[in-house]
């Protein structure tokens, strides 16, 4: 037993890559030109984008294509690239509140203070194929100018009316109808690149983690929770779409200085009526939230579910089987994408070794059933 | 009216650019010192949550950042994306906004004009969600 040598297989794996470029553009299409991914696949860009961690719309363009469209290939090519950049600091802290939206639904109350706006959305359409769009051209961007500008008219810009709107989460806390998460008192939000999580973690972590995770596998746990392995009766507070603007302290003289706007999505899920265990409080609704770079919507609602399961499960305010996803380490430690499939991936390697052992376990085992 | 800073970085770079040219301009090339040469780096994205406005990391943005001095004095510039020459521009306008005396007084109705396009654009942004405004009736 022991290590095992192979020889040729550089020139394998140079040919194995060579093999999969050429592929791409074998079929004698157009290369993919970054801005054509940036403004046309949006929620593929986003998904790399939050997945890897990293707000860079180009830079996740290139990702998607160099990963052929593998959002998580993507999502790890963005999280790789970012650790060849020093970190300068952080930004000062930036709230929903300020942020220009560009769609903005609740689905606990109709009449919001700013009112609903769906805005660009796909949930409202019938999922049929459109066979048009196989046909577009040049001229379907002149139409597109002219829809937008027809909609601009019909929305009929007013001097400072920008987007900005309260949050529907306030008028629930004003009103007292919310628990009170539990308080944590931590210097710095935990930060997971730097440290090792460890259980219990603080909320900061867990926020941290779920806004970096697999969106797929987030909509799965959440799904679970909600369909009958857990106790989530979620209804939607708020979600809100738009740009939010960022800022940093200026280094020589600490004002707030803004550095730009950043597209991102955010949601509070407020869950059923618990009361708490062990405590005089009445019984109150719990929040969860929700947080994502670009638009991405079933990403922030799983995350405001998980996030309110989560609290919940530490309140002890769930009732009956709290189901998989209540189980903090099990939930934060198998929610993202990158380590998964890195994981997953790594079964192709050779397993010569072990395997040899498996084999004269096995080999063991049968003579031991024989006699 | 938006925040100088809100201003410049949100505007188009090319304009942000010419606004710096101007101001550069007034100057020997000697006059220009980087204190470190335009670089991209990362901040990281501190989220305020929307349950109990505690903070968490919610991931980074990739900006691009210059710090000079421009006639001995300190400039500062960061913007989000990779556009090292946006960040340069950013860092003398800062540099220059900032001197005693305001010098670059002059800069300032171009500065306001930028600002009425940006609120302009901004408006139009919205106006185009605003139509898809819903209201919903009981039966």
């Amino acid at each position: 037993m022991g290590y095992v040598a192979a020889r040729g297989g550089t020139e394998a794996v140079l040919r194995a890559e060579e093999l999969a470029a050429a592929l791409r553009l074998l079929g004698g299409s157009d290369p993919l030109q970054l801005p054509q991914i940036s403004d046309q696949l949006r929620h593929a860009v986003s998904r790399a984008m939050h997945e890897g961690a990293l707000y860079a719309p180009l830079l996740a363009a290139l990702a998607v294509k160099q990963a052929e469209g593998d959002s998580i290939e993507a999502s790890f090519l963005l999280r790789a690239y970012r650790t060849t950049l020093t970190r300068v600091m952080a930004t000062l802290p930036a709230s929903g509140r300020t942020m220009a939206c560009m769609r903005r639904i609740s689905a606990s109350f109709k009449d919001i203070p700013g009112g609903q706006m769906l805005g660009p959305a796909q949930d409202y359409q019938i999922r049929l194929l459109q066979p048009l769009l196989a046909l577009e051209d040049g001229d379907a961007v002149a139409q597109a100018l002219a829809r937008y500008a027809a909609l601009v008219a019909v929305g009929a810009p007013q001097a400072g009316e920008i987007g900005h709107f309260p949050k529907v989460a306030d008028y629930l806390r004003a009103e007292q109808l919310l628990v009170a998460p539990p308080a944590e008192v931590e210097d710095e939000p935990f930060d997971l690149t730097r440290q090792a999580l460890i259980f219990p973690c603080p909320r900061s972590a867990r926020l941290q983690a779920l806004a970096q995770a697999d969106s797929s596998s987030l909509m799965t746990f959440a799904y679970s929770s909600v369909r009958g392995y857990g106790d989530a009766h979620p209804t939607l507070a708020e979600l809100r779409y738009g740009y939010l603007p960022i800022q940093v302290a200026h280094p020589l003289t600490g004002e707030a200085v803004t550095i730009g706007e950043i597209e991102a999505t955010e949601c509070e899920i407020v869950s059923k009526a618990h009361s708490v265990s062990n405590s005089s409080a009445p019984p109150s609704f719990n929040l969860g939230y929700g947080f994502a770079f670009g638009q991405s919507e079933v990403k922030v609602m799983s995350m405001a579910i998980l996030d309110s399961v989560l609290t919940q499960a530490r309140l002890g305010s769930l009732s009956g089987n709290s189901g998989p996803a209540a189980d903090e380490e099990f939930l934060l430690l198998h929610c993202d994408g990158i380590e998964a499939s890195g994981f997953t991936a790594h079964y192709k390697l050779p397993h010569y070794v072990t395997f040899e052992a498996d084999l004269r376990v096995l080999d063991r085992a049968r003579k031991h059933h024989a006699e | 009216m938006y925040p100088i800073t809100h201003i410049l970085s949100c505007s188009p770079a090319h304009e942000v650019a010419a606004l710096s040219a101007t101001v550069l301009a007034r100057y020997p090339a000697e006059a220009l010192v980087f204190i470190t040469e335009p670089r991209t780096a990362l901040v990281q994205l501190r989220m305020a949550e929307g349950v109990a406005e505690s903070q968490f990391n919610a991931g980074e943005i990739l900006v691009s950042e210059a710090l000079l001095e421009l006639a001995g004095h300190f400039g500062f510039g960061m913007v989000i994306g990779r556009d090292l020459q946006h960040a340069t521009a950013l860092a003398i306008l800062d540099a220059a906004l900032r001197m005693p005396g305001d010098p670059h007084a002059d800069l300032r109705p171009h500065i306001d004009a930028l600002s009425a396009a940006l609120a302009a654009a901004q408006e139009r942004r919205f106006a185009a969600a605003a139509a898809t405004r819903v209201v919903f009736d009981t039966f």
